[in-house]
């Protein structure tokens, strides 16, 4: 018996998985940089502008594998049980919040941006549903009882880790782009090492938690020597963790950093945090029936 | 009362009329089959043992897809039968992956049952097709539904009706004395999967 995996949501929500994390991550970079007295409108700019917009495309991605996509406003339901509904108050709470900071620049509201205490709150709070935004998609997958590689407490942990360092590396890359000194460069690619070394940990504990039941170990084997395993190990391992930690330990060691290197970095980095997504939801296989000692692979997962 | 069914594995053979009366009865279709049939194996020649496994939407008592659903489109009603309400399901397909026994199901547009045949219908599928239309349409969930309609008309769903085995049997789960009852507990009937808590109310009698 060959137990297969759920086919309903593939690249869409994947790429909404990976945008709505990455927009959020870069929010929160944002915000840091601007709390902790960086010179605006450098970093703190690139972050919030990048906030908002990636996840209001990750959204449209979402919408659009909606069966029926027109009807996605009744989403706000029914937030007691589901975390679709949840999740849709949070990130709606957080595209808000990230569309008012960023009308913050526009005239006349550019004087609520000079004071700064009601910018600083207005932060705080969208770094609040930033946060949301970053782990409840975790949360969302690891609610779905037949599918033991999503049911762990590592998901949203996984999600978090990888939308943070994302979020840095789409910094980076509009930052690399714009000009932007290089001591600041320098100081997003010290933390994002931190962050990557971070995700190479919580990935192995993650796998690690796949032992338990038949199909979690059916997952382990799909994405680590099954038909996902060269989007893991090129895109995942190869592109999302080891190029991007090697360009930037060059970078940061090197007397002089080089843009492109930087560019290229970042890039393989924001497409391996893409195709992690890809692989997790390509890797959740479903539990078997079970009736007596048989065993029934679902065929139409 | 809360409705439930037994499916007694020891009378199936396999011989899949659940599954097409079912599609002839709720006009399903290509690709989804409400009563779908499953084949187990285990063990190898010459002691290998095969048993049918035909399943519908399980009723659960606690249905994942209605804790999941985020809009309340569906919904449980008093006999314990899980409906979906087609004006305000967005077609998120969480239900679909939430639910354990696969009886969920999304269909973007009506498909021709015969290659290569396009929009031409014959006259019984152009009907079938209305007939989908008008009860479950496309892009919101759609599922087996105990063949509610029939049991408000008095009448047992399809697949009880046309098993030639008589494996399968309707009735009330709350009434101890009532058939179904009473065969669950004589012939020690098991709910699949019930480390999932979702309180399935189809029962299984053991084959041996």
């Amino acid at each position: 018996m060959i137990l297969r995996a759920q086919s309903k949501w593939s690249w869409s929500i994947a790429a909404y998985l990976f945008l709505a994390g990455m927009g959020a991550g870069a929010y929160v970079t944002g915000v840091v940089a601007d709390l902790a007295g960086w010179e605006r409108p450098s970093i703190p700019a690139i972050g919030v502008c990048l906030g908002f917009p990636s996840v209001l495309i990750g959204c449209m991605f979402l919408v659009l594998d909606l069966g029926s996509p027109a009807n996605f406003w009744r989403a706000w339901r029914k937030p007691q049980t589901s975390w679709i509904a949840r999740g849709t108050i949070i990130i709606s709470i957080f595209m808000i919040l990230g569309a008012i900071h960023l009308g913050l620049w526009v005239w006349p509201f550019h004087i609520l941006d000079q004071a700064a205490d009601c910018r600083y709150l207005l932060s705080i709070l969208g770094a609040l549903f930033a946060f949301g935004t970053m782990i409840y998609t975790g949360i969302l997958l690891g609610a779905l009882r037949p599918i033991a590689f999503w049911s762990t407490a590592m998901l949203p942990l996984l999600f978090l880790v990888s939308a943070l360092s994302t979020g840095v590396m789409a910094v980076i890359l509009i930052g690399t782009l714009a000009g932007v000194a290089e001591e600041a460069i320098r100081v997003l690619e010290k933390a994002d090492i931190l962050l990557i070394a971070l995700e190479m940990f919580v990935l192995l504990f993650y796998f690690q938690a796949t032992h338990r039941v038949p199909e979690s170990r059916a997952s382990a084997r799909l994405v680590l020597a099954g038909t996902v395993a060269p989007s893991f190990w090129i895109g995942v391992v190869c592109l999302g963790l080891l190029i991007p930690l090697g360009l930037e330990l060059a970078s940061v060691t090197a007397a002089e950093g080089s843009g492109a290197t930087t560019v290229l970095g970042t890039l393989c980095g924001l497409a391996g945090g893409l195709l992690l997504r890809e692989v997790i939801l390509r890797g959740g296989v479903l539990a078997p029936l079970k009736a007596g000692r048989f065993e029934y692979a679902l065929t139409n997962p | 009362m809360r409705y439930g069914f037994v499916i007694d594995l020891k009378k199936c053979y396999g011989c899949y009329t659940c599954t097409v009366v079912c599609k002839a009865a709720n006009h399903t279709p290509k690709g989804v089959d409400f009563a779908k049939c499953y084949q187990g194996e285990i063990g190898t020649y010459p002691s290998a043992l095969r048993q049918m496994l035909p399943t519908l939407c399980m009723q659960c008592a606690e249905p994942e897809c209605l804790a999941v659903c985020p809009t309340g489109a569906t919904v449980q009603d008093e006999n314990g039968i899980v409906t979906v309400d087609r004006d305000l399901c967005m077609g998120c397909k969480y239900c679909m992956v939430a639910c354990p026994y696969g009886q969920r199901h999304i269909v973007p547009e009506w498909e021709n049952y015969y290659p290569g045949a396009g929009d031409d219908l014959d006259q019984y599928q152009a009907y079938a097709k209305a007939t989908w239309e008008e009860k479950n349409g496309y892009g919101v969930a759609t599922k087996c539904d105990f063949c509610r309609e029939r049991l408000k008309q008095g009448r047992q769903p399809a697949c009880v009706e046309a098993c030639p085995a008589k494996a399968r049997y309707i009735g009330d789960l709350d009434d101890p004395e009532s058939e179904i009852s009473m065969l669950i507990r004589r012939e020690r009937g098991f709910q699949l999967n019930p480390e999932f808590g979702t309180d399935p109310s189809v029962y299984y009698l053991p084959a041996r």
